[in-house]
């Protein structure tokens, strides 16, 4: 580090002083000034009142992540409402900005699954945008993203699996669709079905998992960084750091969940054509 | 799948699957196994014979996605 500094031109050399001071400036403060005793667990801006304890909801309050997921419904269904409203052929700004989210994702669609995959919008663009929205969500303080709760994202998950089991069945039929699970030999059919059935279950716990876990990780990070927040530094952290990276994560997360729900349509509406082996 | 250039996100989607779906196959195997065996009585053998289904699944999920991805 002492190297580092030397080397330094001048220029650089006033940034690492502003530093120091600050790094002595929070010491002194959080030695002499600072509560002793931080709340990580404030409440969120938003509470709705129980009223489902009736069908078993527990505790005063309804859960976070279900008054969060209603708020992105209520968000997305008031843009769709506002663009469907009135079409025009020459657009306004606002069904511009919505024509260009469904072309991006026709694109995606026809590049991934092909042909027929236009047909799969309602499913893919539904997840996400829900999940695009709801993890950008956990960028404005006071907010909590409902995909940082694995209810949400199992059930998400869950509408994959038995959608895209769902479509596969219908396009080539129950009977070629579970041949289609038993390997190319037949008398290998035993070993091969146990397998490929545990390998599709997998497909929704990882998939669920792997939003989870990102969206939640990052939000306990953020959330134990602002705990800190009586030093100054942790306010900087956040919006030079954290702030960047978790808007980078929930587009990746939500790029990496309709690209594999897309790669499992495709798997499984076309698998039946006799060659799949990649 | 049609497949034109492979763009680098997609890569990445493919990519970031191994990891855990290897661990959700073994996992999810040996749960159907320890849930058989409750079933039927037969202590340890369904468990070891699905936890070796789950890892064989594992291990097919992650050959087959490093095979698409250096073919594509």
């Amino acid at each position: 580090m002492a190297n580092g500094m030397s080397k330094k031109p001048s220029g650089g050399k006033s940034l690492w002083v502003i530093l120091a001071a600050l790094v002595v400036a929070n010491l002194l403060v959080g030695l002499f000034l600072a509560p002793r005793h931080v709340g990580l667990h404030n409440p969120p801006l938003l509470q709705l009142p129980n009223f489902l304890a009736s069908i078993g909801v527990p505790g005063e309050w309804l859960p976070s992540h279900i008054t969060f997921t209603w708020l992105v419904m209520t968000i997305l269904v008031i843009f769709g409402w506002a663009v469907g409203r009135n079409l025009r052929a020459v657009p306004n700004p606002v069904q511009n900005f919505a024509e260009v989210v469904i072309e991006g994702f026709y694109a995606l669609l026809d590049q991934m699954i092909g042909r027929q995959g236009r047909a799969f919008l309602p499913l893919v663009g539904t997840a996400g945008l829900f999940i695009l929205t709801s993890n950008l969500l956990a960028n404005i303080p006071g907010f909590q993203p409902p995909t940082a709760n694995w209810n949400t994202t199992i059930a998400l998950a869950l509408t994959v699996f038995i959608a895209y089991n769902y479509f596969g069945i219908r396009k080539h039929g129950l009977r070629n669709y579970l041949k289609h699970f038993c390997g190319p030999i037949w008398w290998l059919a035993p070993l091969m079905f146990p397998i490929e059935f545990i390998g599709h279950l997998a497909r929704p716990v990882s998939l669920s998992i792997r939003l989870f876990g990102n969206i939640f990780g990052e939000e306990s990070v953020v959330t134990i960084l602002l705990g800190l927040s009586w030093l100054v530094m942790p306010y900087l952290i956040w919006l030079g750091v954290m702030l960047p990276l978790s808007l980078f994560t929930a587009v990746v997360q939500t790029f990496v969940f309709i690209m594999l729900t897309m790669v499992y349509i495709a798997g499984a509406v076309e698998e039946g054509h006799g060659e799949e082996h990649h | 799948m049609p497949d034109d250039e492979p763009s680098v996100l997609r890569q990445l989607a493919r990519l970031s699957t191994i990891g855990i779906s290897l661990v959700a196959a073994t996992a999810i195997g040996l749960l159907i196994g320890l849930g058989l065996d409750r079933l039927f009585g037969t202590k340890p053998w369904l468990t070891m014979l699905f936890a070796l289904f789950g890892i064989a699944a594992g291990f097919l999920n992650l050959f087959r996605d490093v095979g698409l991805i250096r073919k594509s």
